[in-house]
């Protein structure tokens, strides 16, 4: 798995081209790890800020891996791991994309959503944030929605127009009932569904052109 | 204490002692209180009949229904609250999140994050006046900010108000906070 996510940040980086370096933080790993682990650390990292990645959550996630003792392996696997998402995330969401929108669909990824749900997303919804919206997604799926169903629910929500208040209230709704003993999946149903009865015209986001072309998606 | 007042001792203790099937017998009457009929304005002038059982049923259903609700307001109560999952904040400027926790017994609450290193010294909460209440201010800039709670330096907890992140390989989850991202802000 790591040596998996490592080609797939090497080959990422590869294919794609150079944008912008943030600052390594080299000082405060450097203070945090051992010297073997923060060299082994920053040159993921440092190749990672080379092709215009977010390097913040990485560096972060090597540090949450030294306080929760996580042996060296472990880190570097999280780190490694962390980066190809990104790399993945940029691939599916476009270069355009914002650091936190990266950083977010980098989430969704290593939660278990495929790449082409990022895509979709960004077509139901290609000039706002997705920033909420992959934050929804990522959300569902730790809650035991199925990948699948928490893509479809939260790209045809986006499709429908609603804006992030309701996504975080149907997020919201969703999480209670399942707090009540429903099965995530029929949770996830009706919480779109009462999203889709419930989001008012002043609530509701831009629809994408080509929605609006074909006259409105249905999800 | 004599034998006879051991023996006091002994039947008291015994009933006060739940009863073997006592659950089970008690969702049955309540269920059959439920099945019976209301008369209404039936001869001798009562509109309801309460049989003694029934009452006790009542009773008792009322005292649950009371359990069952404070045992939920507890359970609220040991909860975080804000910063919820979008914060507003000016682009380029930090913005003061206050980070709310509800941690019963906790002799010491920590906030850690990517915003202070996942150091466990770095922000600890201060316990509220009154009540179980655990805070702690921090200056956040915009973006996704991921962060957990440590109860008593041992246990690492995510905000169960706040949206779950993936496991990223250490073994728990972590919780997100969105601060002047997107239109819900």
């Amino acid at each position: 798995m790591r040596s998996a996510g490592v080609l797939l940040l090497v080959t990422a980086l590869v294919v794609t081209p150079r944008a912008h370096a943030e600052p390594v933080d080299e000082a405060r790993l450097r203070a945090r790890l051992s010297p073997d682990i923060a060299d082994r650390v920053l040159v993921v990292v440092r190749a990672a800020a080379d092709q215009g990645l977010p390097t913040r959550g990485m560096v972060a996630r090597a540090l949450e891996g030294q306080s929760r003792h996580a042996p060296a392996a472990a880190i570097l696997d999280a780190v490694s791991r962390q980066g190809a998402a990104l790399a993945a995330a940029r691939m599916a969401l476009g270069s355009t994309a914002r650091d936190a929108e990266l950083e977010a669909g980098a989430a969704a990824l290593q939660g278990g959503v495929p790449e082409d749900s990022l895509t979709s997303l960004r077509r139901a919804r290609p000039t706002g944030s997705l920033v909420i919206p992959l934050v929804v997604l990522s959300d569902l799926v730790a809650r035991g929605v199925p990948a699948p169903q928490a893509s479809s629910t939260v790209v045809a929500a986006a499709r429908a127009g609603a804006a992030d208040p309701e996504l975080l209230r149907m997020r919201e709704r969703v999480n209670q009932r399942i707090i009540r003993g429903e099965p995530p999946p029929g949770a996830t149903r009706e919480g779109l569904r009462e999203l889709l009865m419930r989001t008012a015209p002043d609530d509701r986001h831009p629809p994408p052109a080509s929605a609006a072309k074909k006259g409105g998606q249905s999800p | 204490m004599d034998e006879d007042d051991r023996l006091t001792q002994q039947i008291r203790d015994a009933y006060q002692r739940p009863l073997p099937g006592e659950d089970v017998a008690r969702a049955r009457v309540l269920e059959r209180v439920r099945r019976e009929p209301v008369a209404h304005g039936s001869g001798g002038g009562r509109w309801l009949r309460v049989t003694p059982l029934a009452a006790a049923a009542s009773l008792i259903a009322v005292l649950a229904l009371g359990a069952v609700g404070g045992a939920a307001w507890m359970k609220a109560r040991t909860g975080a609250r804000a910063p919820g999952p979008a914060t507003l904040g000016i682009d380029g400027q930090p913005t003061a999140v206050t980070f709310v926790f509800r941690a019963p017994g906790a002799s010491h609450v920590a906030l850690v994050g990517d915003f202070n290193g996942w150091d466990p010294q770095a922000t600890p909460l201060r316990r509220a006046a009154l009540g179980d209440a655990w805070t702690a201010e921090v200056q956040l800039h915009s973006g996704l900010h991921v962060y957990a709670f440590v109860i008593d330096g041992r246990e690492w907890i995510p905000d169960p108000s706040a949206p779950l992140a993936p496991e990223t390989g250490y073994g728990r989850r972590n919780s997100v906070v969105v601060v002047g991202e997107g239109d819900a802000l």
